[in-house]
């Protein structure tokens, strides 16, 4: 069975006066249909919205190394010439709900036409089509039509951010990104996004990368998850296997420091700082924080260990088989 | 959605100022004792004419001197001067403000009519001609300048251009214009030093357009050179701001060309703001036009300025001089005003 | 950060070096200005035709020989107030001075002139005479002149020429035509006229007839010797002071203007009042800004309001328009133009200190001063002034090279400070009289250089402080 995305050891770095930044380092995943999403979580600085960005191939001037394979519906990308991923992948195929959507509006057009834009420009729907279709959008995702000849100051946070959801849908691509899509939301409008996306997944069969730093969040959305530290995943599974049998040590400091309303355990905090990623840490990038931290850990960097039924983890704990999770 | 209201109240300040202007003006001619000095100048002369006139028909010395002072006190009464300046030069404001602007002593317009109004008005399209056509050009050069400029941040290019602009602003425009003609009309001979046509004038209507360019190339490039610096730079730093807001990433997301990307999602964002860098630099360039038009004999508002200070100094010119370039400055600027709003949806209010 | 520091940062950036070595220099040139210059040079040199009138008019500077095929004659001045050589005549005393000149320029001198001052005698007045001996052995004298005698009311005894020296322009004398006529006729048999001879005195005395017409003087380089002869008739009669001046057609340092003023000392004197005008200009407006908008900030409420109406609209006024206006009703004063400089420069500081100080006073260290009991005054001059000095101060450097080219501009309208010589009104006569349409360049690129360079080294001086003052200060006002 082929499935919708593949990413094979992507890898994304890019210079800076320091030297190379190792956003980006080895990360495959796969996304296996319409209809279910993935969460990418990590703190901030992660390289997860680099990751993001490496996808939609919307990479920096300073660019120093971008390989891999990404696999999508059967077609590669990285080896598609600029200006064919520009007009066939991108919001054809490939749409992006950027961290902090609040200012992915054009402040001095009308929203109307920056969601029609695409459609209109690629010449495939006349304007009136095409605004009628938006309109069609703009109801689905909860809006009154009238935000089409809106400008975006005149929109609440929420609102601007489902009109970007909107806008995404525009081309009906298979996938969307969304990044941090509700981190600048008050909590009720944050349920009423989140309910929209389980929406979309289920009613337009729409598949999700979800990038968030909420862990519990992501669990809500998400069928998979896969926790970014350093630029690589350290573990990925099914949602159930990552929350219920976390196995990498930095995914279960992960999850002891989310705070709980009916449990006797206080939050732990994880000691230190994410490394530098110019100069990650040799060896495993998280032995220096980790506590069950052993030899191998500061010499090599451990390849991902599969567990069970898809679950990885990149921890030498997991070199002989499957041991005590 | 209504245009009109954020901008009444935009230009409410310009209102301001143009009374602030007109409130100076009135103080200084009173305060310094001016006025009266102009008025009893212009009651005695009118003495004078009488006086000869009267003789006449008068012969008694005595009577003469009574008529005479008899009249004085009528003129007084007539021009205002019995009444205190803080009376009366309101009321010369009021007159000044329906364009009423009297008369000049030597100066004549073109055709030879001495009223201020006249000599002033026919001088208006003149530095309008000069004044807009150098701030277009300086804006094109900044507009294409800046924007290329932004993509090749860091660069040699790019620091060479924050240094001129720098310098641009210890630089006085005018001595550029006077470098300009020493070494372009003086030395080389190549254009000509001043004026708006050569003598004469030609005729023929194609050949009497090029003789303006060819006398409006030099002042042309002497505003140009000095602001073309600081408006590359600008808008260099505008765009460059621009370029990294989200809504960028997301046009580029959306597979949109690299040129609609630049025209519609950064340029047309830079719109407003490079509007307010012109209403902000309106004042120096306007100061700048009334220097260069002096040093290249451009018959505008500017170069009337100087010919009313130099020779004998003609007051009625010059305060209608102040007050029209002050009326000039502040239409330009509701008119940049008014492009603002039209061009940034942000300050429109909604109903 | 401390001084040192800042200062180390501030040498170590390229503008901020190339701006403080700039400003040292024009600090050290004004001080010397200062010291070698009368206060009141503007009214007693600058504007004293008597003082320049021994110079060319409107010439080169000398330096520029260096770049001509031909030299220009040099200007040459001789002085004496001792006489060379004393001797006994039958009528008196005859004291002589000789002024050797090795003359090499192929160009004649471009006027002759001599003046006599400080004559002293008991009874009879004496006699002046001045004689010109030439590389070719001929000598003749080109001026004769008899000392006023005693006036009806006067007693001996006598003085002549003691406040007002006689100058005499010889080139154009009525007397040195005539000796020059019969020095032609005598020794070349050369017959001209006076309309022949007039205005070309000079080439007549430093050449000789070059054969192919009349008119034609070919130079006569070589050592030439000027005798001046006064006979006097007693003994204790004296001249006081003779000068002989042979004009050339370069000058000092930066040349002449058209009324012979030695426009080094001119571009000189401009400094330390372009400098003065700068710093006073910018210091109150700075002053005046930083007060309003600390006030505005920090008092709030209606103050704030009234404050930035006014600044709103005060920032908008066109100034030059109003400028021109009021010095030409109140008079062209140094003081004026500051004073509008002042009056109209503050609103731009006074909004940007407003939202510094808007920004601060949400700040938690100050909302713990205050709720500590610190007055409103202490909470001000304590707290916020000192934050924001560093950026006030950059501004202040900023300002300064606005009100030197507003100065300047006024002046080359004609709206200068007549009794304080600027080089606007330096470039003003020289655009004036029309200097430049006959290409006087010495006369109008120096002045604009020098107003160029010293508001160059203001703005050099603000960007290598800018970056030291800003990153900590420069947070978008909300």
């Amino acid at each position: 069975m082929t499935s919708l995305l593949d990413v094979r050891d992507l890898t994304f770095h890019y210079a800076d006066r320091a030297g190379a930044v190792r956003a980006v380092d080895n990360v495959s995943f796969s996304l296996a249909s319409g209809g279910s999403a993935l969460g990418l979580v990590g703190e901030s600085g992660s390289g997860k919205s680099s990751l993001a960005l490496a996808i939609m191939r919307m990479l920096p001037s300073n660019v120093a190394r971008y390989d891999g394979q990404i696999w999508l519906d059967g077609q590669e990308l990285l080896g598609l010439a600029d200006d064919r991923f520009r007009q066939e992948i991108r919001w054809r195929k490939l749409a992006l709900v950027p961290q902090g959507a609040q200012n992915g509006f054009n402040p001095v057009l009308r929203v109307g036409e920056q969601i029609i834009e695409p459609l209109v420009v690629s010449g495939t729907a006349g304007k009136k089509e095409a605004r009628a279709r938006a309109q069609e959008l703009l109801a689905y995702v909860g809006l009154p039509t009238d935000v089409y000849l809106r400008y975006p100051h005149e929109l609440s946070g929420g609102m601007k951010q489902r009109a970007m959801i909107a806008a995404a849908l525009i081309l009906e691509p298979p996938l969307v990104i969304m990044d941090e899509p509700t981190s600048a939301l008050d909590a009720s409008v944050q349920t009423q996004i989140t309910n929209l996306l389980k929406r979309l997944k289920k009613e337009l069969n729409l598949a999700i990368i979800f990038i968030t730093h909420d862990i519990a969040l992501a669990s809500d959305v998400c069928d998979d998850l896969a926790v970014v530290y350093a630029g690589e995943i350290v573990e990925i599974g099914s949602a159930e296997q990552v929350l219920l049998h976390p196995s990498h040590p930095y995914t279960q400091r992960l999850l002891a420091s989310i705070p709980r309303l009916h449990a006797d355990t206080t939050p732990q905090f994880i000691p230190g700082a994410p490394p530098d990623l110019r100069e990650p840490p040799a060896g495993c990038r998280f032995h220096p924080r980790c506590p069950l931290a052993f030899e191998p850990c500061a010499q090599e960097n451990p390849p991902a260990f599969e567990l069970a039924d898809g679950q990885m983890a990149r921890c030498w704990l997991f070199e002989d088989g499957q041991e005590e999770r | 959605m209504s245009l009109l209201r954020p901008l009444l109240v935009r230009s409410l300040t310009m209102v301001g100022v143009f009374f602030v202007v007109l409130i100076m003006l009135v103080l200084t001619l009173g305060l310094t004792g001016f006025s009266d000095r102009i008025l009893a100048a212009t009651i005695g002369e009118q003495l004078r004419g009488e006086r000869t006139a009267l003789a006449e028909t008068i012969r008694d010395p005595d009577e003469m001197e009574k008529v005479l002072e008899k009249r004085r006190e009528e003129l007084e009464i007539f021009y205002g001067l019995s009444t205190p300046w803080y009376y009366r030069l309101p009321r010369t404001a009021l007159r000044v403000l329906t364009l009423d602007l009297g008369e000049a002593r030597t100066l004549r317009s073109f055709d030879g009519s001495n009223r201020v109004f006249d000599i002033v008005t026919e001088r208006v399209p003149n530095s309008m001609l000069l004044l807009t056509t150098s701030l277009i050009i300086t804006a094109a050069i900044g507009i294409i300048g800046g924007a290329y400029l932004a993509t090749r941040q860091g660069s040699w290019l790019d620091r060479f251009v924050s240094g001129f602009a720098a310098v641009s602003f210890a630089v006085p425009t005018w001595w550029i214009g006077i470098l300009l003609i020493l070494i372009l009309s003086i030395q080389l001979r190549i254009l000509p030093s001043g004026g708006m046509y050569s003598t004469p004038p030609p005729t023929q209507p194609l050949a009497r357009f090029f003789d303006l360019v060819s006398h409006a190339l030099l002042p042309v490039i002497t505003l140009v050179l000095v602001s073309f610096g600081p408006s590359i730079y600008s808008i260099r730093t505008i765009t460059l701001n621009i370029a990294q807001e989200d809504h960028v990433k997301i046009a580029r997301a959306k597979g949109l060309p690299e040129s609609r990307v630049r025209l519609r999602h950064i340029l047309r964002v830079a719109a407003p703001p490079i509007v307010t860098g012109l209403m902000f630099g309106l004042a120096g360039s306007l100061s700048g036009s009334i220097l260069v038009e002096t040093v290249f004999n451009w018959q505008g508002m500017g170069r009337l300025y100087y010919d009313a200070l130099a020779g004998t100094p003609d007051e009625n010119v010059i305060v209608a001089l102040t007050f029209i370039f002050t009326l000039m400055y502040v239409v330009i600027r509701i008119v940049l005003e008014a492009l603002y709003v039209f061009l940034d949806p942000r300050v429109r209010y909604t109903d | 950060m401390s001084m040192a520091s800042a200062l180390r940062e501030l040498l170590r950036s390229g503008p901020g070096f190339g701006g403080a070595g700039l400003m040292c220099l024009l600090i050290l040139v004004a001080l010397y200005v200062l010291l070698a210059f009368p206060l009141d040079f503007g009214e007693s040199q600058w504007s004293n035709p008597v003082v320049w009138v021994d110079n060319p008019k409107a010439v080169p500077p000398t330096w520029t020989n260096a770049l001509r095929r031909e030299a220009l004659p040099l200007h040459r001045v001789f002085e004496g107030t001792e006489p060379h050589t004393v001797q006994m005549a039958r009528s008196g005393p005859v004291h002589s001075w000789r002024f050797p000149l090795t003359y090499a320029s192929s160009h004649p001198p471009t006027f002759l002139a001599v003046t006599l001052a400080d004559v002293k005698y008991a009874e009879r007045p004496p006699l002046v005479l001045i004689s010109l001996k030439r590389p070719d052995g001929k000598q003749l004298r080109i001026y004769r002149h008899a000392v006023r005698g005693p006036r009806e009311d006067e007693s001996g005894p006598f003085q002549r020429y003691a406040q007002t020296p006689l100058r005499v322009q010889l080139s154009t004398d009525e007397a040195t035509v005539t000796a020059a006529q019969n020095f032609l006729a005598d020794e070349f048999d050369l017959r001209l006229n006076g309309a022949q001879i007039g205005g070309r005195v000079d080439r007549i005395l430093f050449g000789v007839p070059a054969g192919d017409s009349d008119e034609a003087f070919a130079p006569l380089t070589g050592d030439y010797e000027i005798i001046v002869q006064a006979a006097l008739r007693a003994e204790g009669d004296s001249v006081g002071k003779v000068r002989f001046v042979v004009g050339g057609a370069v000058f000092g340092l930066m040349g002449t203007d058209s009324l012979g003023r030695d426009l080094a000392r001119g571009l000189l004197f401009g400094l330390p009042v372009a400098l003065f005008i700068g710093v006073i200009a910018a210091f109150m407006s700075t002053a005046i800004g930083t007060t309003l908008g600390i006030a505005s900030g920090y008092l709030g409420g209606r103050a704030d309001i009234t404050i930035q109406r006014i600044s709103d609209i005060v920032a908008n006024v066109p100034v030059l328009p109003l400028l021109i206006f009021m010095l030409f009703i109140i008079g062209p004063s140094l003081w004026i133009i500051i004073f509008i400089l002042v009056a109209f420069g503050w609103p731009g500081l006074t909004i940007q200190i407003r939202s510094m100080v808007l920004h601060m006073r949400t700040n938690q260290l100050i909302e713990a001063i205050q709720s500590l009991g610190a007055s409103r005054r202490r909470v001000m001059f304590r707290h916020i002034l000192p934050q924001i000095t560093p950026y006030v101060l950059a501004q202040l450097i900023f300002a300064a090279p606005s009100a030197i080219l507003a100065e300047a501009g006024l002046s080359f309208l004609g709206l200068g400070d007549p009794s304080i010589p600027t080089w606007g009104q330096i470039l003003e006569t020289g655009f004036r009289t029309g200097g430049i349409y006959v290409g006087y360049w010495w006369w109008i690129v120096p002045p604009g250089l020098c107003i160029v360079l010293t508001a160059l080294t203001f703005m050099l001086l603000a960007l290598g402080i800018e970056p030291i003052v800003n990153p900590r200060l420069r947070q978008p006002a909300s």
